[in-house]
């Protein structure tokens, strides 16, 4: 096997195109030993590009280089996309989330990746480019083909930033997680919403939960439930009864029974609106900018 | 198997090696340098029993290829034990903590959790509970002594502050 460290992108491309197709991009490389090695690997992770953190007025650019531990960490992700340093907080270990990125939640495409379901929820787009200089953005939840198969081809593809547009005041986003641990354990479910509020009216809600599809799903029907609507004591049982009545689980040795997981989706669903919800509410009050 | 010279820096010495840069860290250390006290648990990043720094962060050197350390700075167990050598003592003061405070039952875990705690008293010398608990989150111990653990690493962090430990070649960045 030939493991080469490329330091600008422009070396991980050329690096690409001369081992025609055989090579595959590589950045934390946590999963590596767990799968089969490919020939050649083209690691990125050190490619400047792929580090930044970065806000303009419309977007926060987080690289897909930024490993768990920092976007957990950042003071930007943290204020501005709360689910997404909430869901960084507990991927894997500590250990895992000093090498593990963003991009390799995502493009690693498991199915109930903690970081990867508040990116879909936050709306988040990925910045690709190919071996010809093409760039595309694509969300995030429409980079999936199947379970643990992504659409990028890391042999010929690298994804290089998520663009979320930063929470306003009046808006607030919060991930959950359900597992048999607190910490290295797989998610029996996950989930993560963004909600805006105006006045008391929920005037947009993504609302997200996985593993039920190959992709972080959005929950469509509990969306329509919300939208619109100003929440009052009854809401909460019919967002549960909602959420768990859309989604077609399945039970599996790895995680639960189906009737459990749609439990869970109920009750993971409620709490993570409410606390979204709650923060919208905090930063339509608070006087801190958001 | 293409074999690649990786250069890097080991416990504070530049090491140079030919290997395959396919292989883990954790056998890099334990075949090329004979450093035995990084442990391989499961071998699949779900132990910490492996825990070593690269550029100052605890990873999992069973998950980390040989050819991603190049040009970096990996920090092992041997490398925290010098550090006690070189003050006079026998061992550094954290490794002194988890022995006099019952943290170190059958032993094999102790590697990894002094490297993770390591690794937080480097960034944060006065750790709550909590966040002693959250940095060794990514290691178990099937002895299940994660209480005196806790206490070994706050009773370190007090002695560290007392004697005005210097990290002289921790290789934090």
């Amino acid at each position: 096997m030939s493991y080469t460290v490329v330091s600008n992108l422009d070396q991980a491309v050329e690096a690409l195109a001369k081992s025609e197709g055989k090579a595959r991009v590589v950045a934390g490389a946590t999963d590596l030993f767990l799968g089969n090695l490919p020939p050649e690997l083209v690691d990125i992770s050190t490619v400047p590009d792929l580090l930044g953190i970065n806000r303009d007025p419309d977007y926060l650019s987080v690289g897909a280089g930024v490993t768990h531990a920092r976007a957990a960490a950042s003071p930007e992700i943290r204020l501005k996309a709360e689910a997404l340093a909430e869901a960084c907080r507990e991927v894997g270990s500590p250990q895992v989330r000093n090498m593990g990125t963003l991009g390799g939640n995502v493009v690693n495409a498991a199915p109930a990746a903690d970081a990867a379901v508040a990116l879909v929820a936050l709306g988040a787009k990925a910045v690709l480019v190919d071996l010809n200089g093409v760039y595309r953005e694509a969300a995030v939840e429409d980079l999936y083909a199947n379970y643990n198969l992504s659409v990028v081809d890391s042999s010929s593809e690298i994804l290089l930033r998520f663009l979320l547009g930063p929470t306003v005041r009046g808006e607030g986003s919060a991930f959950l997680r359900f597992a048999p641990r607190g910490a290295l354990s797989l998610p029996l479910v996950n989930a993560a919403a963004r909600v805006r509020l105006k006045g008391n009216t929920i005037e947009a809600v993504r609302a997200v939960i996985a593993p039920v599809s190959p992709a972080p799903t959005r929950l469509s029907e509990t969306e329509k439930l919300l939208l619109g609507s100003k929440p009052a004591q009854d809401t909460w049982r019919r967002v549960e009864y909602t959420a768990a009545a859309e989604v077609d689980v399945r039970g599996s040795m790895l995680r639960c029974s189906a009737e459990y997981r749609h439990h869970l989706i109920g009750v993971l669903a409620r709490r993570m609106i409410r606390k979204a919800l709650e923060r919208a509410l905090e930063s339509k009050e608070g006087g801190d900018g958001r | 198997m293409k074999e690649q010279v990786i250069a890097f820096e080991l416990n504070g010495e530049k090491v140079e090696t030919y290997t395959d840069p396919a292989l883990s860290l954790l056998h890099l250390l334990r075949s090329r340098f004979n450093l035995l006290g990084t442990k391989e648990g499961c071998g699949r990043g779900e132990c910490g029993a492996c825990t070593v720094l690269v550029d100052g962060r605890a990873v999992n050197s069973c998950l980390v290829p040989a050819g991603k350390v190049r040009g970096r700075k990996v920090y092992t167990i041997e490398g925290v034990t010098a550090e006690g050598l070189l003050r006079g003592a026998k061992v550094h003061p954290l490794q002194e903590a988890f022995v006099e405070s019952g943290a170190v039952q059958c032993g094999f875990c102790t590697p990894g959790m002094v490297m993770s705690t390591y690794a937080l008293l480097n960034d944060n010398p006065s750790p709550s509970p909590e966040e002693v608990r959250e940095a060794i989150s990514g290691n178990l111990c099937r002895c299940s002594g994660y209480k005196q653990i806790e206490e070994a690493v706050l009773e370190a962090a007090q002695r560290l502050k007392a004697q005005d430990w210097q990290d002289r070649n921790s290789g934090k960045t």
